[in-house]
């Protein structure tokens, strides 16, 4: 529930009304308790308590939603593929999520000063099967990669966030990424926030080659020419989100991440001749928060 | 024959594991690591209540602002939170506690702050403890209570907001003020010095406009400095969530 006093506020100042403004600010403050969001339901307290691990009573926000993600069949693919995203998350009551890129992995900030933070960072790259689309007949398949690695953000303002997420590959590559974005964050009202801003992607040759490489074989099979992909700048791009916080409970969001691929990636033939050196991910989601309590 | 050796060797380890689990939950040791809150709260009979939030009111913008957007503090002492805290606390303590009055510098708990390298509070443990052994007056009760400020994080950057104060959250279409008192209390064990519980107060409106993990009031109001009506809002702030922060700890009577 929003409280607003302004209308008692604004005659603060006048003495001959000290009296009445106390007696409105009680009443509005009265019915505020009165009017709170109820929890859903009150979960009775755990038979027993972790060492190290803080205790869990109190309220907790819950948030469920679904996101519909439109995004290419795979890096350099000329189609996409649209794909739906669950949103989950449970944190303490009243904590506010902080500002998140589409763009952004998952993280903890174990470095927290505020303005700046940092900590390890991680990303689960799918693996890229070769008879699951017909542009990569001919191609092998690429095993699914765990990127491991660091982020550090920092906020000069607040409402401008740069950010570098750096991380090393297992699996399907052994390569190093290095993400680069910012972000000019404006909220347009209390419940409407936009977001967009550049972003740039350097990659190492470990880890373009398993994606962007032809070798001799693939080349007999394919009829493409040979390819041997070299690190450096990947991509270079932009992108957009705004969400709109209907009411307590529910929120919408819809974001595009544009990228077009540079040096090595954007040269190799599977790109050229069978794809698309721009490629766009556009996502639009829900979700609906409620509270809960834990005696 | 090989795999054979190979398996029996894995499946001793897995027994060595399991038994060393075992004999680790039936040891006296485990039991107290185990042990939950209620249970240490039960042997509880004297408490004595240490209170260091309520000295600075932060006067703080976000969102929109300009490059220069520090915060600014105003001294509040004379409102006298920590008196009124320590009041209210021992009156709903002592239901079930036989509460003590403590001496305590209150400046130095109040300028105890969090690292900002997680790491560094998990080696040194916490503060307070250490305080609560060195700066109360008397030692030797079961338990103390020791009120500080909270941080909380607040609107969609970085920002954080801190005990007592009024941050001015600027948008394209609008200003809106949220007046805060963010505290969060510890119970220490008045023998072992190791913290019992620890609870941040929660937000007291959960269905607001403007979000924020504590205590908070939205208000469409300016204000450049602290006064009455604000110190009244604050007061009206703290002890409406006092209780509900205590019983969120187990600290009150069940009847309560």
């Amino acid at each position: 529930m929003k409280l607003t006093i302004e209308a008692a506020l604004c005659i603060v100042a006048r003495g001959a009304y000290r009296a009445l403004l106390a007696a409105a600010l009680n009443a509005m403050l009265a019915a505020c308790d009165r009017a709170s969001a109820q929890t859903a339901f009150t979960l009775p307290a755990p038979p027993f308590e972790l060492p190290l691990l803080p205790p869990v009573s109190g309220d907790w926000t819950v948030m469920i939603g679904a996101e519909g993600q439109y995004r290419p069949d795979f890096e350099g693919a000329n189609h996409s593929l649209f794909s739906p995203v669950p949103i989950f998350s449970i944190r303490r009551a009243g904590s506010v999520e902080q500002f998140r890129s589409p763009r952004d992995n998952p993280s903890i900030a174990l470095i927290d000063f505020g303005n700046l933070r940092a900590g390890p960072a991680g990303k689960f790259v799918p693996s890229r099967k070769a008879g699951s689309y017909s542009e990569l007949s001919g191609f092998g398949d690429v095993k699914a990669a765990f990127e491991l690695g660091g982020f550090i953000e920092y906020f000069p303002v607040d409402w401008f966030r740069v950010r570098n997420e750096t991380r090393g590959g297992f699996g399907g590559h052994q390569g190093v990424v290095s993400d680069f974005s910012a972000d000019f964050i404006v909220p347009v009202t209390r419940a409407i926030t936009v977001s967009v801003g550049p972003r740039f992607t350097w990659e190492s040759t470990k880890a373009v080659a398993p994606y962007f490489n032809i070798d001799a074989i693939q080349a007999m099979a394919t009829g493409l020419p040979m390819f041997d992909a070299k690190g450096g700048a990947h991509s270079v791009g932009a992108g957009a989100q705004v969400k709109y916080r209907i009411n307590p409970q529910w929120e919408v969001h819809s974001y595009i991440e544009y990228d077009r691929l540079l040096g090595d990636a954007a040269k190799s033939p599977i790109v050229t001749a069978r794809g698309s050196v721009n490629q766009t991910t556009v996502g639009i989601g829900a979700s609906y928060s409620f509270d809960f309590k834990i005696r | 024959m090989h795999t054979a050796s190979r398996y029996a060797w894995t499946a001793m380890i897995v027994l060595f594991l399991i038994a060393m689990i075992v004999l680790l939950v039936l040891s006296s040791d485990a039991h107290a690591w185990f042990e939950t809150r209620d249970e240490k709260l039960r042997a509880v009979k004297t408490v004595g209540i240490v209170s260091a939030i309520g000295d600075q009111f932060t006067l703080a913008k976000a969102g929109l602002t300009g490059l220069d957007n520090s915060s600014r503090s105003v001294s509040i002492a004379s409102w006298g939170l920590d008196d009124l805290i320590v009041q209210r606390v021992g009156e709903a303590l002592s239901n079930r506690f036989q509460v003590q009055p403590v001496t305590y510098s209150r400046a130095t708990f109040a300028t105890v702050r969090e690292s900002a390298i997680a790491a560094v509070d998990l080696v040194r443990g916490d503060r307070f403890k250490k305080l609560v052994q060195t700066e109360v007056s008397p030692q030797g009760l079961d338990a103390y209570i020791v009120i500080t400020k909270a941080k909380a994080n607040f609107g969609g950057g970085n920002r954080k907001v801190e005990g007592v104060g009024l941050i001015t959250y600027r948008t394209v279409l609008e200003s809106v003020g949220l007046l805060h008192a963010l505290y969060e209390i510890r119970v220490v064990d008045g023998r072992t010095f190791d913290v019992i519980e620890k609870l941040a107060a929660g937000p007291s409106d959960s269905a607001s406009s403007v979000r924020l993990a504590g205590p908070s009031l939205v208000i469409d109001a300016k204000f450049d400095e602290p006064d009455e009506t604000l110190r009244r809002a604050v007061v009206d702030l703290l002890i409406r969530s006092l209780p509900n922060t205590l019983s969120d700890m187990h600290l009150l009577n069940p009847r309560q």
